[in-house]
């Protein structure tokens, strides 16, 4: 350890920085509400303390305490303690640029100069003797860039140095260099310095040893008084540096005072460091420094040169911060959300699979009342992939029931709702993948002009791409023709699809079965085994031969047509009670995190409410039904189960081969003839015998339940 | 009080008690850590009188990383730092400045105990940076947490953490998800056979909550702490 007489350079460990991110936090603060483009310097605190532990060197540390309070938060935060021991203050000055460039451009040189002259003035002057805290200061240049949370900065440690170097003769550990009387005795006087509110933060100080051993500590300007009376005495100081061959960088500019004022040639220094908050003698270290008081020191006017810019990882450059992860509102939102979601799983679903949520596409077909909705109880459970289809714009009644529009969006004509409403989802959260698509959903029963025509096919066509191309899709139009065609695609997809409906008092809400060629490998197998007359069979179900649920044409027998012109305004529902539409939308998306977490997906057999199956271990989820259907006047809730039909005009086996085989012209057909669908499907024939079967819970009920359609 | 019917809560006064009972009790543990410190707050908030408010406040902990090699890969992978070169003429070699090779990365905790007026219990807020002050992800630190208690985080229902933010410095911190707390507490000091007085659970309730959230930082209050104090 010791290098007795061996006369080499004293060597300083340099100070280093810590920016706590509270400091960040204040500066733009700061920088946003008080000080704009005026870049002048600001003076700062530094914060340091005496090592603490023998492996790790202290840090000058910057907190939001260094900067000027920032009025508006002022009152939320804590006050700091004046004198806290291990918050010992440092002068400093803050250079924040506005640019980039002119955060290169600064003169460093200049900078840092100017700030050794501030210490080599109050050197001469004694006010450094007075108040020791002068001795050190720091410089710190920064760019914020606000836009992107970043912070490039540089701090300087400006040190005036010896020309030539001081030499060492001897460093060695303070237990080693003293007495052992002396040893406790300065230990005590140490804590007892260190634990008074008085001289706690008070970095630089003079060790006395009087000839009967006995230590006392004094201010730097006692220097005279302890002339003679002293056997020894020693500078000593609060030594941030850990390591045992050298002082820490205070040193530097209290070797400079030391040579400057008092004209000493061999001096004496304790390097005063600490464990557990108690003085350690075997960490700290007695040094003995001869100076050669360079030319020129006595006269003030010339400031030596000064040297002190702090190194990144061993190289001269700033260094820089990114504080999005804990600055930037979008990525704050998607963290806050994700944990929210962690915190479900965690509480009560264990087997919540947040994975599928994040990365299923949804489709959502209408971005009215019920769209809007769903948009957002998607959201709500994690789902990040939305589009909204609508060829609507907004009207001045629909903010009220439409929860993604203000009064903004009906203004000058109104905007698309599909446009409104995905701004309107961004807003809400802005790491929502979500798109918009103008576009009107051809109708069976509306007949379009031969010029028309190929618009609607290119729309059909559009429709099926978009169908294609996402995972899961809602019907929540206002009418039921328009539900038609995507369901057709869907079952001939067998796409996950949702239908939401809503009468003026009640609703129905389901999940449409998988189509009739759901397993084209059995079918395939039982065609060449020559079972062709199996397939009617097969099309009604499932691969493992259970019948097939339905969708939502296979209730009806009545094919789809017109709805809002055959009837008179009362039987159009212009409205609905304002609480079903949450609640049927609410439903629907329920339904869908429990159709992605069962193990069968769209196979899924339909299950009733009964008291058994609640609460069941295996459904974590509760119980997977086919149809909910609601009624407000009786608050009554009820699920219900509907096979898929075989003469339903959307889904059985004889409409989806047509689709298959005719394509679109199956679909311009179905457009123009409003009887076409129900001659293709038998129903002309089934509605004539008259006995029509139906799933209404409840035959008082109006029968156009599902039909309703809101405005 | 009657400790029989007590639910596992602690008013906003009970917790500033417990809370410096609990601050000069670590004390004479001695564990090796520095002191809990009581940090007032002049904010106000509608639910609390005046004194009452602050929370206790343990910062710069080092929780030593088991792999120096880890360190490294960190620092070159995923600190998001732009490093803008630019060539400094090297002016002045200075011979007294001391180079140094190593650049030895530390980690360091800030813990804040705080009281959620929400769940009526204490709440650990936690947050880790680099010795410069750089902030850590969960996901950065979370693998030098007690290999145990990152297996807690994943099953057990008391040791969630999430981020929020900071009710008193208004910044994004973690925190372990107080929900579960009561119900534990109330085992951890009704459980024992000896029905203590209030005021002893009082004293008792940080130090025995302390028992087991410092498990998941990693630091253990020793079993016998715990039964002498009864
Ligand atoms: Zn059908």
């Amino acid at each position: 350890m010791a290098k007795e007489g061996s006369g080499s350079i004293l060597q300083f460990a340099p100070f280093q920085s810590s920016v706590d991110e509270g400091f960040w936090h204040r500066l733009s603060s700061l920088k946003l509400n008080k000080f704009g483009i005026d870049d002048s310097p600001i003076p700062i605190s530094g914060f340091f303390a005496p090592c603490s532990h023998s492996q790790v060197s202290n840090h000058l540390t910057l907190l939001a305490e260094s900067l000027p309070s920032d009025s508006n938060e002022e009152s939320s935060m804590p006050a700091i303690a004046q004198s806290n021991r291990n918050r010992c203050s440092v002068p400093g000055i803050l250079y924040n640029t506005n640019t980039m460039e002119s955060f290169h451009a600064l003169d460093k040189q200049a900078l840092l100069k100017a700030e050794a002259k501030k210490i080599w003035e109050d050197i001469h002057s004694g006010k450094a003797v007075e108040d020791c805290a002068l001795l050190s200061r720091f410089l710190l240049i920064s760019f914020a860039d606000l836009k992107k949370w970043s912070f490039h900065y540089w701090f300087a440690f400006p040190a005036l140095a010896l020309d030539p170097p001081a030499t060492l003769v001897d460093l060695r550990p303070a237990s080693q260099w003293f007495t052992a009387q002396e040893a406790e005795s300065i230990s005590a006087a140490c804590n007892e310095w260190r634990n008074s509110n008085v001289t706690a933060d008070v970095p630089f100080f003079l060790v006395s040893i009087g000839f009967d051993s006995h230590a006392a500590i004094r201010h730097l300007k006692d220097w005279e008084a302890c002339q003679g009376n002293s056997q020894k005495l020693l500078f000593a100081f609060y030594d941030p540096c850990h390591l045992p061959n050298n002082p820490g960088w205070p040193l530097r500019n209290f070797l400079a005072l030391i040579c400057a004022r008092w004209n000493l040639k061999t001096v004496h220094f304790l390097c005063y460091r600490e464990n557990r908050g108690f003085a350690d003698l075997s960490l700290s270290l007695v040094g003995e420094a001869l100076i050669t008081v360079p030319q020129g020191w006595r006269e003030h006017q010339c400031v030596p040169n000064a040297v002190g810019w702090e190194l990144n990882k061993g190289r001269k450059m700033p260094r820089c911060i990114n504080l999005a992860k804990s600055m930037d509102p979008t990525r704050l939102a998607i963290s806050a959300a994700d944990l929210n979601l962690k915190l479900m799983r965690w509480r009560a679903l264990p087997s919540l699979n947040l994975d599928i949520l994040f990365s299923v596409k949804c489709l959502l077909l209408g971005a009215g009342t019920l769209g809007c909705q769903v948009a957002r109880m998607l959201m709500a459970w994690g789902f990040r992939k939305i589009t909204l289809v609508d060829n609507g714009r907004v009207a001045m009644s629909n903010p009220l029931r439409q929860s993604l529009y203000t009064l903004d969006d009906c203004l000058n004509g109104g905007d698309f709702k599909a446009t409104a409403s995905v701004r309107s989802l961004q807003r809400i959260f802005p790491a929502v993948e979500a798109e918009g698509v103008v576009m009107a959903i051809p109708m069976p029963g509306h007949p379009v002009s031969s010029e028309e025509e190929k618009r609607v096919l290119e729309d059909c066509k559009r429709l099926n791409d978009l169908i294609d191309s996402h995972d899961v899709v809602f019907l929540l139009t206002d009418t039921r023709e328009s539900r038609w065609l995507p369901s057709l695609l869907c079952a001939n997809t067998n796409k996950i699809t949702i239908t939401a409906a809503l009468g003026f008092d009640s609703f129905l809400v389901m999940r449409h079965g998988p189509g009739p060629f759901n397993s084209t490998t059995d079918l395939k197998t039982e065609t060449t085994n020559s079972l062709s007359a199996a397939i009617d069979n097969l099309a009604l179900t499932n691969k493992d031969g259970r019948q097939r649920l339905g969708c939502y044409f296979c209730n009806d027998v009545v094919a789809p047509t017109d709805s809002t012109s055959n009837r008179t305004l009362d039987q159009q529902c212009t409205v609905t009670r304002p609480g079903l539409a949450p609640i049927a939308s609410a439903l629907a998306v329920e339904l869908l995190v429990g159709i992605l977490h069962h193990p069968e997906g769209i196979f899924a057999e339909a299950e009733v409410a009964n008291s058994n199956n609640s609460g069941s271990p295996e459904l974590p989820l509760g119980i997977l039904p086919h149809q909910i259907r609601g009624s407000l006047p009786h608050f009554q809730q009820m699920t219900l189960l509907g096979h898929s039909s075989n003469s339903c005009t959307a889904c059985c086996h004889t409409v989806v081969s047509e689709y298959r085989k005719r394509g679109m012209q199956f679909i311009l057909q179905a457009i123009n003839h409003p009887t076409y669908l129900e001659d293709v499907t038998g129903l002309t024939e089934l509605m004539k015998s008259a006995s029509s079967f139906q799933l209404d819970w409840d035959d008082e009920t109006e029968e156009a339940d599902d039909e309703c359609i809101e405005l | 009080m009657d400790v029989l019917n007590w639910d596992g809560t602690l008013s906003a006064k009970d917790f500033r008690i417990g809370a410096i009972a609990f601050a000069q009790k670590w004390e004479t543990l001695n564990l090796g850590y520095p002191p809990w410190s009581w940090v007032p707050s002049p904010k106000h908030p509608p639910l609390t009188s005046p004194q009452e408010e602050g929370y206790l406040s343990l910062e710069k902990i080092r929780i030593s990383r088991p792999k120096q090699e880890d360190v490294d890969q960190n620092i070159k992978t995923d600190t998001g730092e732009e490093e803008t070169s630019c060539s400094e003429k090297e002016d002045d070699i200075d011979d007294a400045t001391l180079v140094q090779s190593s650049h030895h990365e530390l980690q360091y905790y800030d813990f804040h105990i705080v009281y959620s007026h929400t769940f009526r219990v204490p709440v650990l807020y936690l947050r880790a940076y680099r010795s410069d002050g750089r902030p850590l992800l969960l996901d950065e630190f979370e693998k030098d947490l007690p290999a145990c208690s990152v297996k807690e985080l994943s099953k057990s229902k008391w040791t969630f953490i999430t981020q929020e933010e900071h009710p008193y410095l208004k910044r994004p911190w973690y925190k372990l998800h107080p929900c579960g707390t009561v119900e534990w507490m109330k085992l951890l000091i009704l459980g024992d056979t000896s029905q203590p007085k209030f005021e002893v659970v009082l004293e008792l309730y940080l130090l025995s909550w302390f028992s087991v959230v410092g498990q998941v930082i990693g630091i253990r209050i020793p079993v016998n702490v715990l039964s002498d104090c009864r």
